[in-house]
């Protein structure tokens, strides 16, 4: 990227707005912030960020809100903060199609982290979505058109349920993927309430592609919320 | 069960036998008639007490006795005169009707305790079962009240808390940065931004200080230990006081302040009701949009008190809230104020005034403006009246 990365922070807390802009400014982002959804997605529109950055308790229009508004025109990574033992937002906010969140209060350096990950993964999207008969990513190298799976070299068998979640996983990954997201986009809208089902199926991929199942390196629980794909070095 | 029907049956003979042996002992003087009512008088007693079936065998018992025993010829049951066949049949009916009459009332009786009693039990279940349920409710009230703390607790500690924490953070980056000698992220901060950093801080440490402080405030109130340090004061200086700490907030409104002529000193203690003025400007200053007025009156009410009103041009407060604005950690939102600033107060601001208010006796309101905004008044006794009391009794002793 050639110009500075552009970072929306929206918070309806003008202290919180005040620090991140510094803050993030010196890290090297060009920065703006907004009170409300409603000015967020106005600055959103005319200033195109990289990344958006939000609160999820706010007047007017919520993060939720905010959420849905900016999928229905964008893919643009969104990050939310929210606070803790707010997970029914939290989940809420990443079932719209925010990316990741973090719990407030924060380090800046979690969320200077996340902000790098999401970046990165959106520089990493493929432009178009073109057909690709090959995912790679870290250890993993997937073939869609033979249905074969490798990791770290050595071939893995998989189901085809097994096949369609590593997929999924391969194509989000770093991205928080809420058991309702996962179970909509492997089983289908009917299922989203059977999170059984995506726990016995993410122990029996486990089974097959973590060196030690016990201890996952590759798929990581979110308490609560879902699973993230880490796809390794 | 038998068994004490049984009784039954051999009570109601016996009786009848003991009432026959006292007759005999008698001899000559128990006449016919005096036999005849004093088996009736068994009847009815067994009647009474042991119910119809005894009561049945009594009869017929007491009529084969009588007939035995004072019917003329005695010793037989063979009856000379057509008039005593009257007689005989005449206290068997008697006796018979007698004692299902009796029984009936006896079950009557014992049906009618028996409902009562019901009626009793069923009174005690329903009285268990509502304080059962008023119990729960209570405690659903208390649960909603703890929740609704630690609504308040997550956001007003959080908050200045999440500004803190990513302030220092990246205090702490630099200065990292500066000891390693520059790490992959290293940055350099400029003076500005790093005493910006330090001023929030500053900020967001004092406000989780007022808040921890309303939070003692409010505790202290509820518990009725609430401290006034009464002297004579002016009420004119107590709202500038007020008016001065609420200038940062009060900015952009138009401020008119209207006190009465010789309006009388009271004995109030000053920093607890500046603290409510400051708590209806600073209300007054966020439920109103910039640029609008907000009125202060003081002035001399009905009965030796005085009455101070702030009032603001905002969308007012509906009749149905404007009780609950002074419960604690009640925040209006939303609503027809939605193009208005959020409500950033710790929603004890109102609750804490309210106690102070009470503390000396008076009464804090809201009442529609009349140019459709919130108008707060509270009252304030001129004089003392918990030392006059003491003045008082001084002088008695």
């Amino acid at each position: 990227m050639d110009r500075k990365p552009r970072i929306l922070v929206v918070d309806d807390e003008p202290q919180i707005t005040r620090v991140l802009r510094t803050s993030l400014f010196t890290h090297g982002y060009d920065v703006r912030t907004a009170a409300d959804g409603v000015s967020a997605l106005e600055t959103f529109g005319d200033w195109h960020p990289d990344l958006v950055v939000t609160d999820l308790a706010m007047p007017d229009m919520d993060g939720l809100e905010l959420c849905r508004r900016l999928r229905a025109v964008s893919q643009v990574p969104i990050i939310v903060l929210s606070a803790k033992g707010d997970e029914r937002a939290k989940v809420g906010a990443l079932d719209l199609g925010a990316d990741d969140y973090v719990t407030k209060p924060f380090g800046i350096d979690e969320l200077l982290a996340r902000m790098r990950a999401a970046l990165r993964r959106a520089a990493m999207a493929p432009a178009g979505e073109g057909p690709q008969s090959v995912l790679e990513a870290g250890d993993f190298r997937v073939d869609l058109e033979a249905r074969s799976v490798g990791v770290g070299g050595a071939d893995v068998h998989l189901t085809p349920k097994e096949f369609d979640l590593l997929v999924y996983f391969l194509r989000h990954a770093g991205k928080v993927l809420t058991h309702r997201t996962l179970l909509a986009a492997v089983w289908g809208g009917d299922y989203t309430e059977q999170s059984e089902y995506l726990r016995v199926f993410v122990g029996q991929l486990r089974k097959k592609i973590e060196p030690e199942p016990a201890s996952p390196q590759y798929i990581l629980t979110e308490p609560w919320i879902g699973y993230r794909f880490d796809p390794g070095a | 069960m038998t068994g004490k029907r049984i009784t039954s049956y051999f009570i109601a003979a016996l009786s009848i036998g003991v009432a026959t042996t006292l007759l005999k002992s008698f001899g000559e003087r128990a006449n016919a008639t005096t036999a005849a009512l004093a088996f009736l008088l068994v009847v009815l007693f067994v009647a009474t007490l042991r119910g119809s079936r005894p009561a049945l065998l009594a009869s017929v018992l007491g009529m084969l006795c009588f007939n035995f025993f004072f019917l003329p010829p005695t010793g037989t049951f063979t009856v000379a005169d057509p008039d005593n066949w009257i007689a005989l049949f005449a206290f068997l009916v008697v006796a018979m009707t007698a004692g299902q009459l009796s029984a009936r009332a006896r079950r009557r009786a014992e049906e009618a305790e028996a409902g009562r009693r019901e009626i009793e039990r069923l009174y005690r279940e329903l009285r268990e079962a509502f304080e059962r349920a008023s119990h729960a409710e209570a405690l659903r009230r208390s649960e909603r009240l703890k929740s609704a703390l630690l609504d308040a607790v997550t956001h007003d500690i959080r908050t200045p808390l999440t500004s803190i924490k990513a302030s220092v953070t990246t205090l702490l980056d630099e200065a990292r940065a500066g000891t390693d000698g520059g790490g992959a992220h290293a940055i350099a901060l400029d003076a500005e931004s790093r005493r910006d950093m330090l001023e929030v801080i500053d900020e967001e440490s004092d406000r989780l200080d007022r808040f921890v402080e309303g939070l003692i405030d409010l505790a202290r109130i509820e518990a009725g230990e609430m401290q006034l340090r009464r002297r004579w004061g002016a009420l004119d200086e107590i709202i500038a006081a007020a008016l001065a700490r609420a200038a940062p907030l009060t900015d952009g409104r138009r401020i008119a302040v209207e006190t009465e002529d010789g309006l009388p000193v009271a004995r109030v203690d000053p920093r607890a009701v500046a603290e409510v003025v400051y708590t209806l400007l600073d209300n007054a200053a966020k439920y109103s949009p910039p640029g609008t007025a907000i009125r202060i009156e003081a002035r001399r009410g009905a009965g030796e008190m005085i009455e101070v009103a702030v009032e603001d041009e905002g969308p007012g407060v509906p009749p149905d809230l404007r009780e609950r604005v002074f419960d604690k950690f009640f925040r209006a939102t939303g609503g027809d104020a939605s193009a208005l600033r959020r409500p950033t107060g710790t929603g004890m601001g109102l609750a804490i005034a309210r106690g102070i208010v009470e503390a000396h006796g008076g009464h804090i309101r809201i009442q529609a403006a009349a140019g459709g905004g919130a108008r707060f008044v509270f009252t304030l006794p001129i004089g003392d009246d918990e030392e006059t009391g003491e003045v008082l009794s001084d002088e008695e002793s």
